[in-house]
């Protein structure tokens, strides 16, 4: 029965973690199918054992056991203890675990927000949010009984995260340390965020703008990770309420039903870029409004012309198939898609598992995907028979 | 098998065009529900921007309970707002039950208000409980002719494929069935689409 099977492998090295102190980065792993069977061997951690290492993990989908009344569809880890003897443990939540960012928007469970405090950059405050740098998080509910509170503005509007302080508490590229804003408090009824699991299925896509620095140039900072490439071709949306209308694609008031567009000159970090517009003598953007009446359009940024990030030129040092990489400063991955047409969106559906930074059941201070530099070999497979 | 191909584009549309939450609703979420004076500033987005229209108009005709339509855009809607609609009769919107004729109407088009006829789908797409209020975000994407395309790389288009057991394996148990297709999509014109964002105002059916 293996016609239909699907096998894949693959090594990769850890990023972040101590060994029994400090929780390891997230890995994502992409493949071309979503896999029901799952195995890891950290060879690090085989070579040289000491206590809190895991050499072993295995996933089976199929397998579930029921703890206190409560499902788990847990990890199995081999470990070991203080001796250092290899013994057996199990990771019952972000453990390993497969993803499926297809059609449409989907999303993590809501959590209630507790307060967002006023400063440049936005602090909410959550309990044990579990978000990192880099999640994508939708906020509602703020503010959405009064007109006099300029938070009114972030509601359903995606960020992502620039900063996480601590378990409880994380930033947002909003600056609502202004005169306008009225900080959240005291765990306002319906005042909730969640995670957009796959934020960027189609890139580049269009962006909410949080802040514009006029000059000689300009640069532009956004809610979210904007995916743009230096050369792209942008376009602008700018209510009037937000003051910097005259970046407006259109209307043009000098030549009438000609678009007006900006070339991406240079990228500050993930959230922010800069265009080839002087500026100077344009309006201040602003987002400090005294009242924020409903069915208000938030100020936006998007890709447009033939140079979109969709393919990376082939270069003598270059992987011979370059796959598109996002974001497009720090912290790139590799999509899975092959080299794309130069001038095309590129299609960031994925599928595969995620090895999570859960802790293990009894030796909570041990981790599947270990510590950092550790090399981890794994194993995906599809089974076309499965009993059950 | 054609759908898999609109779901892309679909989405791809959601990504890449701007948006314009509706404001001109009563239920005071943000966005709003629809009201028609978020169909005339959408029309109006478009009308400055020289997108062209999609339909031109259908002329008065001595019918009773009917009347003229005017030359529109398409709007891509939810079936989960057309009780919405529905309750925009006497405000703007037009049952496509009642256009002069309906030679030209198209199988899923569910009527029209002002300069945006209204075309409506279970497959249109839809942010699960994402607007302040925490209510569903539909996103009516209101187009015109020249805003986006769809293109067969290598005239590759989409394929059938079938291969009976016998090529389908050494045992010959199991046949194939698949699509496969290589395209892109394109938005030809940013200035000719625009996302219209709203809510629901009716409870929805189960």
């Amino acid at each position: 029965m293996t016609e239909y099977s699907r096998m894949a492998k693959g090594t990769y090295t850890q990023l972040g973690g101590t060994l029994g102190s400090v929780a390891p980065n997230v890995q994502v792993i992409n493949l071309p199918f979503k896999p029901d069977y799952v195995e890891l061997i950290n060879l690090t951690q085989a070579i040289t054992p000491a206590q809190h290492g895991i050499p072993f993990a295995y996933w089976d989908a199929t397998s579930l056991v029921t703890i206190g009344g409560v499902v788990y569809n847990p990890t199995i880890i081999q470990i070991f203890n203080n001796t250092p003897v290899l013994t057996t443990d199990s990771v019952l939540t972000n453990g390993i675990s497969v993803f499926s960012g297809g059609l449409s928007q989907q999303y993590g469970a809501t959590q209630q927000i507790i307060g967002i405090t006023k400063a440049s950059q936005a602090r909410v405050n959550v309990t044990a949010h579990g978000y990192s740098v880099g999640d994508t998080v939708i906020l509602q509910g703020i503010a959405t009984s009064v007109t006099n509170n300029a938070f009114r503005l972030i509601n359903n509007v995606p960020f992502t995260i620039v900063a996480v302080s601590d378990a409880n508490h994380f930033d947002i590229n909003w600056n609502t340390s202004q005169s306008n804003y009225t900080a959240i408090s005291a765990s306002p009824t319906g005042a909730l965020v969640k995670k957009v699991l796959y934020p960027f299925l189609y890139l580049p896509e269009d962006n909410v703008i949080s802040a514009i620095t006029t000059g000689s140039t300009t640069t532009i900072a956004n809610t979210m990770y904007h995916n743009f490439e230096v050369g792209q071709e942008v376009a602008f949306r700018i209510p009037t309420a937000f003051g910097t209308t005259q970046l407006n694609s259109l209307p043009n008031n000098v030549i009438p039903g000609s678009p007006i567009y900006a070339y991406v000159t240079s990228i500050t970090d993930n959230w922010t870029f800069v265009v080839n517009v002087n500026s100077t003598s344009y309006t201040a953007f602003n987002t400090n409004p005294s009242s924020v009446s409903v069915g208000f359009t938030m100020p936006q940024v998007l890709s447009v012309g033939d140079v979109n990030t969709g393919g990376n030129i082939i270069t003598a040092t270059s992987p011979l198939y370059p796959s598109p990489q996002f974001p497009t400063s720090t912290n790139r991955v590799s999509t899975i898609n092959g080299p794309a047409i130069r001038g095309a969106f590129v299609n960031n559906t994925a599928q595969g598992f995620i090895i999570g930074n859960g802790a293990s059941h009894t030796d909570t201070t041990s981790w599947v995907g270990g510590s950092t530099n550790d090399v981890i070999e794994w194993r995906a497979y599809l089974h076309d028979y499965s009993s059950p | 098998m054609r759908q898999a191909e609109d779901l892309i584009l679909r989405d791809y549309v959601v990504s890449a065009a701007s948006v314009i939450n509706a404001g001109g609703g009563s239920n005071n979420d943000n966005p709003t529900n629809l009201g028609v004076s978020d169909f005339s500033l959408v029309a109006s987005t478009l009308d400055t921007n020289n997108a062209y229209k999609f339909m031109s108009g259908i002329e008065g005709m001595d019918r009773f309970g009917t009347g003229p339509v005017r030359s529109a855009y398409f709007m891509l809607s939810s079936t989960e707002l057309q009780t919405d609609f529905d309750g925009l009769t006497g405000q703007g919107f037009l049952s496509q039950w009642n256009y002069p004729t309906n030679a030209s109407a198209l199988p899923s088009e569910y009527g029209s208000v002002f300069n945006i006829r209204i075309l409506t789908s279970s497959e249109a797409p839809v942010a699960r409980a994402s607007s302040a209020n925490g209510q569903d975000v539909y996103y009516n994407t209101v187009l015109g002719k020249q805003a986006i395309t769809h293109i067969n790389q290598d005239g590759y288009s989409m394929n059938l494929i079938y291969r009976d057991p016998y090529y389908s394996g050494m045992l010959a148990q199991n046949a194939t069935l698949a699509v496969k297709f290589a395209q892109s999509q394109a938005i030809t014109q940013d200035t000719a689409i625009r996302n219209l964002l709203s809510t629901r105002l009716a409870s929805l059916g189960v």
